[in-house]
């Protein structure tokens, strides 16, 4: 064959490959389109028969086998739907049907990424099943980010590992924190408290250190405060601001005095966060000083105390008015 | 006189020059495939994007950086209201809306502020980046992050310069009036920020065509494929654009271009680099290649990504006449942003950007417009000559055809395979039909549009030629 005869064969056969690859995605739409009513119908049926497993009534036998696929698909639909001891019923449905088989078995995938999905789908059902693969994907999954979304998923249930732990395992200590680090940190400040605190005495980089007494802020114990306000005396900036940050988030009124004094302090990054402190608690006492910040060298030193001189204003005046409302009456 | 001598010299400079644009060609093409497979990889191997926005929000609601949208509003009092209103209504934790008024001799300033009871505002402007004098400060009563600027005319950059001036958010995000985004556009395009320790600077998001599209109150309501073939063409364009070349571009750290319809910017990044340049016709491209140039003279670890899914709906020109004044102008763009930056071209020092990159702006925008104009004369004058057998001229142009429709077909298996959403199958055929018609007289066309370019570019014309829209009210009624 010489090169004319080759050159038309490749052109006839990419032409007959390229047109059956078009053909075959073109009926491939098709196909599901016209299977669209039956697909509809099939959701609805298994909807309907989860719901009334749901509510304790008797499912009619029809004969007819779903696909773990299709039922999984529709409880996911049904999962945002449903709350409280509804939601908990169809979660143990699904253990019972062992529709969570495939997701935990792909927890084990060679790909990182259908690992990924897997842990997002155990993440949405929850279970005791599904709770301990996700700390098993924690605990010995080789990729970092498969790690990461485990631990968000356990976040969600409250079943994190203490602090030290889930620290190691998601590789914080190798790099700066992301705000997913951030997020983690704060939902384990709820259930672990003290452990951060303690932690607080080891030796680590400040970006860490300062993301960790920000969770802080999140943990809804007063006892933290005291280490927030030795924080906020830290000679690094970044933790200065992570403590103001904290106790806007606490709102405690016992921090006005240090957080008043943060607002004369020499670095322009923690004056903007004491003065975000300052409207988050509501300190009316900081107004003299901001309004002396509204005059600060630093531009957004300056915008946030205008931003935060109205808030208080207002609350002055409704301080104000409340009592003179009260004669009125 | 003997003729010999000078038919030997035509005949060999005809061959040399036909060797030459096959390179080119074959060139562009082999970048093309790449692209394609390292893009059908990276779709294969990635976490599946959540299939609802309820998802996301769970996922990151808490998490996402507060964003400011810019909206460079020329001339758009007939629609500003609804395209503000829908923006108004993204789905976002935190995002405020400021839009700038550029100069427009309309109402659209009027509209604006009867529109959403705005009032004089005393908010002041961070960073001066634009040319042209603001004229007002307004915040609408009805949505506290609502802000409107009126300034007097400067063109999209100097707008958007404005608009980023009097942003306060630590990421904007800088779209066109009339692009229309998906209501969880923003949460998607701000995902790659969660992961971020700091370094990324930009996010660009996939555009598609809204010609077709049902779109009412300035948000997409059905998808369509528009029954035109011109944007048809667009579609093919925009596909092999987005889901090929850039997903592939910024899997290896060298994403030269984020649409002006929509990219996502840390605001920081944008002020130390002095926001968009006034004096080129493309903006977006010199942005981001003098991000890339300034972090590298700086030595900053930097990343500047791209979310395939598409998080933008925009309208394409669908007159020949606004189809020249847009690709003249990307070609012209394309011109002054490489003779702007020409020092990054082959330089070791800008890393792969100038080794790879710059070097493939310059195949694709400077070589080949030429190469393949001389390609489509050269063909006609080798069978004059009688170098070449009709019988290779056709075999070649088969095979140009095939490889320029196997490209097309195989970024549209992409589509349908990994996001799917071109809205049914007669859509698909529609579509697929453009992807091969597209290589008689849709292509040599744009040939000609981009010499249109470099002519603008040679004679210095800067002057703003605009592609004339239908607005979205007539799409809808195709």
């Amino acid at each position: 064959m010489n090169i004319y005869g080759g050159l038309i064969q490749f052109c006839i056969w990419t032409t007959v490959f390229l047109t059956v690859a078009f053909a075959l995605l073109v009926l491939r739409r098709w196909y599901t389109e016209h299977r669209a009513p039956v697909y509809k119908a099939r959701q609805k049926a298994i909807t309907h028969s989860y719901l009334r497993r749901v509510q304790g009534m008797e499912v009619e036998q029809t004969g007819v086998k779903w696909s773990v696929e299709a039922r999984l698909q529709a409880l996911t639909h049904l999962l945002m739907l449903l709350r409280g001891g509804d939601r908990d019923r169809l979660i143990q449905l699904a253990e019972i049907d062992g529709l969570l088989k495939a997701p935990l078995r792909q927890c084990k995938a060679w790909r990182a990424a259908r690992r990924i999905d897997a842990v997002r789908t155990l993440q949405q059902y929850g279970g005791e099943a599904a709770i301990a693969k996700l700390r098993e994907v924690l605990r010995h999954d080789r990729h970092r980010i498969v790690r990461l979304n485990a631990a968000f998923a356990l976040a969600g249930f409250h079943q994190l590992p203490p602090p030290r732990e889930t620290i190691e395992l998601i590789g914080m200590p190798a790099r700066a924190p992301t705000r997913l680090d951030v997020a983690m940190l704060r939902a384990l400040a709820s259930e672990y408290p003290t452990h951060l605190v303690r932690m607080l005495g080891d030796v680590m980089p400040h970006p860490r250190r300062a993301a960790i007494i920000d969770a802080l802020g999140w943990s809804n114990v007063e006892s933290v405060i005291p280490t927030l306000e030795r924080a906020a005396s830290f000679d690094n900036i970044e933790i200065r601001c992570a403590a103001l940050r904290a106790v806007g988030k606490l709102g405690h009124p016992s921090v006005a005095k240090w957080v008043l004094e943060a607002l004369e302090d020499p670095n322009a990054f923690v004056r903007i966060q004491a003065v975000n402190c300052c409207a988050t608690l509501r300190l009316t006492k900081a107004l003299p000083v901001l309004r002396v910040l509204s005059h600060d060298p630093e531009l957004w030193v300056r915008l946030r105390a205008e931003e935060a001189i109205p808030r208080l204003e207002s609350l002055v005046a409704e301080r104000q008015a409340k009592p003179a409302m009260q004669v009125a009456v | 006189m003997n003729w010999d001598p000078v038919q030997h010299i035509a005949v060999q400079l005809v061959m040399y020059l036909a060797y030459i644009c096959l390179i080119v060609v074959v060139f562009r093409n082999f970048i093309s495939v790449v692209q394609l497979v390292m893009a059908a990889f990276i779709f294969a191997t990635r976490v599946k994007p959540s299939a609802v926005s309820l998802d996301l929000w769970h996922r990151y609601g808490d998490l996402a950086l507060p964003v400011s949208v810019i909206v460079p509003a020329f001339n758009e009092e007939l629609s500003i209201v609804q395209s503000v209103r829908a923006i108004l209504a993204l789905e976002y934790p935190e995002h405020e809306v400021i839009v700038v008024n550029d100069g427009s001799s309309d109402r659209t300033i009027q509209e604006l502020i009867d529109g959403f009871d705005c009032v004089p505002s005393d908010r002041s402007q961070i960073e001066v980046l634009q040319h042209t004098k603001i004229l007002g400060v307004y915040q609408s009563r009805k949505h506290a992050n609502l802000i409107v600027i009126d300034k007097e005319n400067g063109r999209k950059a100097d707008a958007s310069n404005a608009g980023i001036g009097f942003a306060r958010t630590p990421l904007v995000c800088v779209i066109d009036a009339d692009s229309i985004i998906e209501t969880d556009g923003l949460l998607r395009a701000t995902e790659p920020f969660m992961y971020d320790t700091g370094k990324m600077v930009a996010v660009g998001g996939a555009i598609r065509i809204a010609n077709g599209c049902e779109i009412r109150a300035g948000s997409l309501r059905k998808i369509g494929v528009s029954k035109a073939w011109l944007p048809r063409f667009q579609i093919v364009e925009y596909l092999r654009a987005f889901l090929t070349a850039r997903v592939a571009n910024a899997e290896g750290d060298s994403l030269m271009l984020i649409s002006g319809a929509f990219g996502i910017f840390r605001r920081s990044a944008l002020i130390e680099v002095g926001g968009y340049e006034h004096e080129t016709v493309a903006e977006d491209l010199e942005l981001i290649v003098r991000i890339h140039r300034y972090m590298r003279e700086h030595k900053r670890d930097y990343k500047i990504g791209f979310v395939p899914e598409i998080v933008c709906w925009t309208e394409a020109p669908t007159t020949w006449g606004g189809l020249r004044n847009q690709r003249a102008r990307w070609q012209q763009g394309a011109l002054e942003t490489l003779i702007r930056h020409r020092r990054m071209i082959f330089n070791p020092r800008y890393g792969r950007i100038g080794m790879l990159s710059m070097p493939q702006i310059v195949v694709e925008d400077v070589i080949g417009p030429p190469a393949e104009l001389i390609g489509y004369l050269v063909i006609p004058a080798a069978l004059l000559l009688g170098v070449m057998d009709p019988t290779m001229v056709i075999l070649f142009l088969c095979l140009t055809v095939l490889f320029g429709s196997g490209l097309s077909i195989g970024t549209l298996a992409l589509e349908e395979l990994q996001l799917k959403r071109t809205p049914s199958a007669s859509d698909l055929i529609r579509v697929g039909l453009a992807a091969f018609v597209e290589n008689f007289g849709y292509r040599q066309a744009n040939l000609f549009f981009r010499f249109a370019g470099i002519g603008r570019h040679l004679r210095k014309d800067t002057s703003w030629a605009a592609v004339p829209r239908e607005g979205f009210d007539s799409a809808r009624d195709e």
